[in-house]
């Protein structure tokens, strides 16, 4: 892991320098997290590959402006959240959050805190997850259950990483009241 | 558990990640202009020949793939001219030439006698009439799907479809180009761009709608 960051720096350059195979490389490395935040945004698969393809194009183009002593991750973000932020726009709907709690992880057995979790609980825990304010939501989305750093959230929302802390404080705070005691 | 840990520990069925098939050109630094026309070459061969003819495009605003079919969002009209459908489109050829030669069964319209068959590096092309109009059916030998969309304004309209399950654009309004492999460049129709059965498949008509097209395309079968 600890080579990651200096490979990903030496493909930045390369990619910098018009080598589409290095910044193909970077696509590889980040677009999962990339369309998965987009799909928070979007609610639609299809607008989140658009919104991802689209981010990555103008990435490319604009890799000349990026700060290659930065980390990348969250630059790249920002860049497919603001796509998936203007195709929200101009679909002009919501869908509903079409996150479901899986069956199972697929691993051969469960985690200790998924065994802890069970799936009624996971469910009425998403439902309300879901039920949550456009704000409240992706911040708890974003740094729950994709697991970005408040950084990369920040980046993500468009927002100061304090103001990722404070909404997530307040997010946290009405998906406890709206989650509401366990039978 | 507190609620940070539950959340945490959800494991969510996310969308499959669609893989991004990027096709780049160095970005141009400079500033944009609203596109004025899109190109739409057929095959990567006939791409490669047109790269070569520096009048023949403008800086590429925006690539799109189907299969062997490239449609780019260039700013700069490069010279065409209006040339009959059945113009170019190589020497008549067998069915059995034809799909020995694309390696794959072709999709064929119901009509008695078929119209002859049309091949040029890799590309068989067919013209017949449709409603009294001509309409040319063109169909590649090969479907990778990578495919780069992006649906922004300009005179030509780009919709992205489905066609018998499968990807496709149609595009419309506006004019653009169509770059056939050893063909002059020549303004092109309406046209509807497809995969199935492992061809990609366009259809081009001056008058052709959205909806004749996707009718043409379901009528189409191996024979």
């Amino acid at each position: 892991m600890e080579g990651r960051p200096r490979e990903e720096q030496e493909l930045v350059l390369r990619a910098r320098r018009g080598d589409e195979r290095a910044y193909g490389k970077l696509v590889r490395a980040h677009e999962e997290i990339a369309f998965r935040v987009a799909y928070l945004i979007t609610r639609n698969a299809a607008d989140a590959e658009e919104a991802a393809q689209d981010g990555f194009v103008k990435a490319w183009r604009a890799l000349g402006r990026f700060r290659t002593s930065e980390p990348l991750r969250p630059w790249l973000l920002r860049i497919v959240a603001n796509e998936a932020r203007n195709r929200r726009r101009s679909a002009g709907r919501r869908e509903h959050l079409a996150l479901r709690a899986a069956a199972s992880s697929g691993e051969a057995a469960p985690s200790p805190e998924e065994a802890a979790v069970g799936a009624d609980e996971r469910r009425r825990l998403l439902a309300a997850l879901d039920e949550l304010p456009e704000q409240a939501r992706l911040v708890l989305a974003c740094r729950y259950l994709l697991g970005l750093s408040e950084d990369e959230t920040a980046a993500a929302l468009g927002v100061r990483r304090g103001t990722v802390k404070s909404r997530s404080a307040r997010a946290l705070e009405r998906l406890r009241e709206g989650y509401g005691p366990r039978a | 558990m507190d609620l940070e840990r539950e959340l945490r520990a959800l494991v969510l069925a996310w969308p499959e990640t669609p893989g991004l098939e990027l096709e780049l050109e160095l970005a141009p630094r400079v500033r944009r202009r609203r596109p004025l026309l899109v190109a739409v070459a057929l095959a990567l061969a006939a791409l490669a020949a047109a790269l070569a003819v520096p009048q023949s495009r403008g800086s590429i605003l925006r690539l799109l793939h189907l299969g062997g079919v490239t449609i780019e969002r260039v700013d700069t009209l490069p010279a065409a001219q209006e040339r009959p459908l059945g113009a170019g489109l190589g020497p008549v050829v067998t069915q059995a030439h034809a799909e020995q030669a694309l390696g794959r069964l072709l999709l064929l319209p119901a009509i008695d006698p078929p119209p002859p068959l049309h091949l040029s590096q890799n590309v068989v092309s067919l013209v017949f009439l449709d409603e009294g109009r001509p309409v040319l059916l063109s169909e590649l030998g090969y479907s990778d799907a990578g495919i780069l969309k992006k649906l922004t304004g300009g005179l030509t309209s780009i919709t992205s479809v489905r066609v018998g399950g499968g990807p496709g654009y149609f595009i419309s309004g506006g004019e653009h180009v169509f770059l056939f492999p050893g063909a002059p460049a020549r303004l092109a129709g309406n046209v509807l761009l497809w995969q199935a059965h492992g061809l990609t498949l366009r259809l081009e008509g001056r008058a052709l709608t959205l909806a004749r097209a996707v009718e043409l395309a379901a009528l189409l079968r191996n024979r």
